[in-house]
């Protein structure tokens, strides 16, 4: 099933593998907005209205329980349905027990498991126990019947029906089911409950850790998985370690690892992935006695993600900003207001390939008058991906190698080479200098290498680690202590080097070594292994749940896992033995949670997007109870009066996120040269607007002009007896390149999710006309 | 239906110089091609992965005289056996095309154009813009806690860096004591 | 041997990797087309656009909701009007079942434009060392100078999705044929596109619906004046030129096609070498 994705389109060489699962007699279900390329190749097609999928999703929890469609053997074992809940936790009207209305959050006090006085939580395995998490979760989706649920997404019954028998057969033991999923599913304001309710869902189905199953992010940019493994993002450190903030319980080192690290599960280990990640950091200059130098790490008190960022640089709070391949001006959300906040700055660094829109912001094109603007701007040329060398690690996890094949265009240089001369050269103006604001960078450890030239190996060998005494690599993250004596700059990377010469990201042995795991291929984290919590894949005893299904399996003449995967499981650990049938090793409990806690509350909840054409028909709270809502200049909210029409951004296949490399590019500009906005034929008889014309597009952020495409692949949505129509647009212009069309994200606003405040770019309102 | 997409007739040209790349390992890739007729015929035959999207198929790129002359899927590659879409296709325009930075630029406050400067006067100014900001903003204490920040400065991107790269951007931003650090995994 | 590319539309998911693919292959420039209302790029294929994809949004007679995609390049017709037309002999027929134009020999007449049964062949404006504009007849080569090499056409090779395949004139058809089974549930209309009016074509098609649909001639016919001159006019010509001339150039390709066998057999047995490996 995919849903808010559109691999056709956006990943098209993942679907040239369902094509040919299809083939095979699987079913492809298409659940999107709009019909897409995706679509036209799916077995079957359910429309939803956008941002609705918990409404969908939450149906189908209902379908399947009551139609007896759910893996009983894995619900009952791997995960938490049989674990009784608080006796005070409840929900009413849109809300779980402990909303706190002036603060948009939760006490979660009673979002836990009773537990008996050994602190053992309380089952019931026959999962009948009112007070199960199967029963409450059962209870809750029963108010998602299929005429509710349509009420509300708009699908048509047969279509959903339909739908939901298909994915629902896949409950079998014999059959597994994936999820696709992309930002159609995390650009909302419930964009995490998006995705927990298709992880729940699969959870529900027997589906995760078995192949063929699981639930499977489709990430659009070639490292983007790395780049979060990596956290070049505000709220982790490198492997998803929590970034310590101004607090109590961050206070000092000891603090952190005492407040961070659960008691049980695999993050048991998390204080030797800290402090091997502080030896990285700050090599010598960490020590016992400086908690390995645990202070000089920034700490912070507030909110930095991307919307914070250029809402606080808006403010004029913020005076320097390092731009590396990012486009905010067209990529943006609420791009208008993000391009305004850039002409606070003092002075903006843009590393790129091209002079994208944001590097030039503040020139006439970009509707500035340059004379206002005080910014510097550097604008720096960099290498392309095969001007260089390096790894990126896809979707799967594989951390592929890619070989320099020619040097460098111009003067471009590659961006290890540039991050090395900023970072040696900043250390050089500090050398010496002995206040607190020196101390931190002087300790940093940077040693790439001499000049300009930082040497690749030595970054590879940090990230894998190595012993600090022998400056042996270690052999992959169970070998890191919380001593010192190792340092990781990455713990889930290592391994991936485990010895001198032998960087596995280079490997390319072709030859499948069992249900196209590929083993020998590239290096996949963590310690190459290919399918998460595979130690789901086995029943109770440890054989596969099916034939032809095997991924790993317990054999009991070697007394060890076995299969055509790393076993995601301690490899000696016997099904009988103590926590042998806990396959989710990472969560404290070992089982999936279909109880859960996210900032809204353990079960995913319908709620309407933050701006939506209709009421919400679940309960009397409009919107997510718990986002931010941002107020002050150029947040203003539309209504319906206004702007009765729902708007979606996307991308398509010709294209590549704000355009800045395909726009630039002529074999790819040809293929879609103009800004388009797309609409139904009842939407533009309506509007009086032809195929072709030029219609205005406006919201409350702003206007913009584009061609109307005029087609039968949009249709309006009856949702209880009222039209909604729903226009939709590419995000890919902006105002260089070969072709140039207006910025959708004009349109877009600044909210955002209320866990990871990802921007709700999938559904706002609008207004459309002609634009003569 | 699998059709072996590397050859239908024969062995020659490019698909030699792919079963190098297995074969042989990377360091010399020439292309021992039995014809000069293909325009891929002595090309250099390099591996990456596609800089689009995150499904990381194989690619080849042909360079020769310092050009790369043909871009086309790898088809020892597991994942896309050869082939790619729109975008993976075009990968040599990446290198072609006129559009592409050479030089660095600078932009004075005020100034409606940009100027041409070599890399040192760039790095050089960046830094000293940078400490001073930073030297500006830097907070060592607050409420108690050492906190050791600057939020004054932002980093933003990445997605499309390399792994090293990533990680030393990392290990340098919060280094400086920056908080704000985010890339497009947000958006 | 003869060979066809087999477009199996139902397959084709509308990526475009084969129009770009053809770009890079052929070295060709792009074109920036006005907006066509829909994600066509360009109206027809063009003199430096050898293919394009054409999306088409179809309501069958039940009700049902198509969106169809079409690679559309030059079908290299077995009896090709552009062939047939060519005042200079620059167009001819290959080996393998491509037509081929011979730039060197192309004096951009546009007959073959004029001719052209599908609307493929267009005229390139070029400029020579002393910058004079001339003109001359491109279109799709079928990648000849990669099969010559072993190499399967550029959009074949990079389609993911198998909706173009490369290969032996029986194969692609018997693929063809058992294909059309398969589809004929979802797409009751489904045919196979290889009109007899041409003599066949090398480049055949699996549609999804009728040909009209995909604005195919439902029953071409290279047309009579066309045949008129190559198959009345030129022989008699060439009777002309004398017995001696016909003689060099029918040995010249007995001896190519013989030798082409040899090369073949032996490889399709594995060769001496791969004996002694």
């Amino acid at each position: 099933m995919i849903i808010g994705a559109n691999p056709a389109e956006n990943h098209p060489i993942s679907f040239k593998w369902l094509l040919q699962a299809q083939e095979n007699g699987g079913k492809i279900i298409s659940v999107d907005p709009r019909f897409t390329r995706t679509s036209s190749k799916a077995d079957m097609y359910g429309a939803l209205r956008s941002g609705t999928d918990i409404a969908f999703i939450g149906g189908l929890f209902n379908y399947v329980i009551e139609n007896n469609l759910y893996h009983k053997e894995y619900v009952a074992k791997y995960t938490n349905a049989s674990f009784l809940v608080h006796p005070d936790f409840d929900f009413e009207d849109g809300l779980f027990t402990g909303y706190d209305e002036a603060k948009r959050s939760y006490d979660r006090a009673t979002w836990v498991f009773q537990r008996d006085a050994e602190g053992k939580i309380l089952k019931d395995e026959t999962l009948t126990n009112e007070r199960t998490v199967f029963q409450l979760m059962k209870k809750h989706y029963s108010r998602y019947d299929v005429d509710s649920v349509i009420a509300v997404t708009g699908t048509d019954k047969e279509s959903y029906l339909k739908i939901a028998q298909t994915f629902g057969a896949t409950g079998h033991p014999d059959k597994t089911g994936t999820i696709m999923y992309a930002m159609g599913t995390t650009q909302h304001t419930v964009g995490s409950q998006n995705v927990r309710s298709y992880a729940m869902l699969q959870l529900l189905l027997g589906n995760v850790g078995r192949p063929g199953g699981g639930i499977n992010a489709l990430r659009g940019e070639s490292n983007v998985q790395g780049s979060t493994d990596f956290a070049l993002l505000s709220h982790i450190l490198p492997g998803y370690l929590g970034v310590p903030t101004a607090s109590a319980k961050h206070a000092t080192l000891k603090d952190y690892i005492e407040n961070e690290t659960p008691k049980s599960g695999y993050w048991v280990n998390k204080p030797k992935f800290i402090v091997s990640l502080l030896k990285a950091f700050y090599g010598p200059n960490a020590t016992p006695e400086n908690e390995f130098g645990y202070h000089y790490l920034s700490k912070g008190n507030k909110n930095y993600s991307h919307i914070s960022m250029f809402e606080a640089m808006y403010n004029n709070e913020i005076k320097g900003l390092f731009a590396f391949g990012q486009n905010p001006v067209v990529g943006g959300p609420n791009a208008g207001k993000e391009q305004a906040a850039l002409a606070n700055l003092d002075w903006l660094v843009a590393v790129d390939l091209w002079e994208t829109e944001t590097a030039a912001f503040w020139t006439k094109e970009a509707g500035m008058n340059p004379a206002d603007i005080k910014t510097e701007v550097f604008l720096l040329p960099a290498a392309a991906s095969f001007e260089k060398e390096g790894t990126v690690s896809n979707s799967g996890r594989w951390m592929q190698y890619r070989w320099k094949a020619i040097d460098s265009k111009g003067e471009a240089k590659a961006d290890l080479e540039i991050i090395h001369s900023l970072a040696t050269r900043i250390k050089k103006l500090y050398a010496g200098d002995t206040s607190a604001k020196a101390l931190p960078i002087n300790a940093l450890y940077w040693n790439f290498g001499h000049g300009d030239h930082p040497d690749i190996d030595l970054v590879a060998r940090e990230i894998n680690g190595y012993d600090t005494v022998t400056g042996k690599l270690v052999a992959n993250f169970t070998k890191l202590m919380d001593d010192g004596s190792t340092a990781s700059g990455n713990w889930i990377y290592s391994g991936f080097y485990p010895e001198d010469g032998k960087n596995l990201s280079k490997r390319r042995d072709n030859k499948d070594t069992g249900m196209g795991n590929y083993l020998n291929w590239s290096f996949s984290w963590p310690v190459n292994r290919r399918i998460l919590y595979n130690r789901a894949s086995a029943n109770y005893n440890g054989q596969p749940w099916a034939k032809g299904k095997e991924v790993i399996w317990w054999d009991d003449l070697k007394q060890e896992w076995a299969g055509y995967d790393v076993p995601d499981f301690l490899k000696t650990k016997a099904p009988s033995a103590a926590g042998g049938m806990d396959p989710f090793i990472m969560l404290a409990d070992g089982v999936g949670s279909l109880f859960g806690a996210l900032n809204e509350g353990p079960f995913p909840e319908h709620y309407e997007p933050y701006e939506s054409p209709i009421p919400n028909a679940f309960s009397s709270q409009e919107f997510n109870p718990t986002i931010k809502v941002w107020t002050g200049k150029r947040n203003d909210k539309g209504g319906i009066d206004k702007y009765p029409i729902v708007a979606t951004t996307y991308r398509v296949t010709e294209h590549w996120q704000s355009g800045a490399q395909s726009r630039n590019q002529e074999w790819l500009s040809e293929l879609v040269s103009d800004m388009f906005v797309e609409m139904s034929e009842e939407l533009a008889k309506e509007k009086g607007i032809k195929n072709k014309d030029k219609i205005i597009v406006t919201s409350a952020r702003g206007s913009i002009e584009a061609y109307a495409m005029v087609t039968k692949r949009f249709k309006p949505y009856t949702i209880r007896d009222k039209q909604i129509h729903q226009v939709g647009m590419p995000w890919h212009f902006g105002f260089k390149g070969f072709v140039t069309g207006a910025i959708a994200n004009h349109l877009t606003p600044h909210i955002g999710d209320a866990n990871t405040m990802i921007p709700e770019f999938k559904a706002f309102l609008c207004d459309v006309r002609r634009a003569d | 239906m699998n059709l072996n997409r590397r050859q239908f007739l024969k062995l020659s040209g490019a698909t030699a110089a792919t079963l190098a790349v297995v074969e042989l390992g990377f360091n010399d890739l020439q292309a021992k091609a039995a014809t000069k007729k293909l325009k891929i015929a002595e090309s250099k035959v390099t591996p990456t992965i596609c800089p689009y999207c995150a499904v990381g198929c194989g690619i080849l790129v042909h360079t020769k005289d310092n050009d790369v002359i043909y871009t086309e899927g790898d088809p020892d590659h597991p994942i896309n056996q050869g082939a790619l879409c729109s975008k993976g296709t075009s990968l040599r325009n990446m290198f072609t095309s006129e559009k592409r930075l050479q030089k660095p630029l600078y932009r004075a406050p005020g100034s409606d154009k940009w100027e041409e400067k070599d890399w040192n006067w760039m790095l050089d100014k960046i830094t000293s813009n940078l400490k001073k900001t930073r030297d500006a903003s830097f907070i060592e204490k607050e409420n108690g806690f050492t906190v050791n920040k600057t939020d004054a400065i932002g980093c933003l991107g990445g997605a499309a860096l390399d792994n090293e790269e990533t990680y030393l951007l990392v290990k340098f931003m919060r280094g400086l004591g920056l908080n704000y650090i985010e890339h497009q995994a947000r958006i | 041997m003869e060979y066809i590319k087999y477009i199996d539309v139902t397959k084709c998911d509308g990526c475009r990797a084969c129009m770009v693919a053809c770009k890079n292959w052929n070295d060709l420039p792009a074109e920036f087309e006005e907006f066509h209302g829909s994600y066509q790029s360009h109206k027809k294929t063009t003199a430096n656009t050898w293919n394009v994809l054409t999306f088409t949004e179809h309501v069958t007679a039940d009700n049902q909701f198509e969106w169809l995609y079409r690679h559309s390049s030059c079908l290299h017709c077995t009896d090709a009007a552009c062939e047939k037309v060519c005042p200079e002999n620059a167009i001819s027929y290959t080996e393998y079942g491509s037509v081929v134009i011979n730039a060197d020999q192309c004096v951009g007449c546009g007959y073959c434009v004029q001719n052209c049964t599908f609307d493929i062949i267009e005229l390139a404006t070029k400029k020579d060392e002393n910058g004079k504009e001339y003109k001359v007849a491109q279109k799709c080569t079928l990648c000849t100078d990669r099969i010559a090499e072993g190499l399967q056409p550029a959009c074949a090779t990079v389609c993911h999705t198998d909706a173009i395949m490369f290969g032996e004139k029986d194969k692609m058809l018997k693929l063809a044929s058992e294909r059309l089974n398969q589809v004929k549930e979802r797409y009751p209309n489904a045919n196979i596109y290889n009109p007899p009016g041409v003599g066949g074509t090398h480049t055949v098609y699996l549609l999804a619906e009728r040909p009209s649909v995909y604005d195919l001639p439902e029953n071409p016919e290279t047309s009579y004046t066309a045949k008129l001159w190559k198959d009345v006019a030129q022989p008699a010509g060439k009777l002309l030129l004398g017995a001696s001339v016909m003689g060099v150039v029918g040995a010249y390709l007995s001896n190519r096609l013989f030798n082409k066998e040899v090369d073949e057999s032996s490889l399709n047995e594995g060769g001496k070498d791969d004996e002694q490996k």
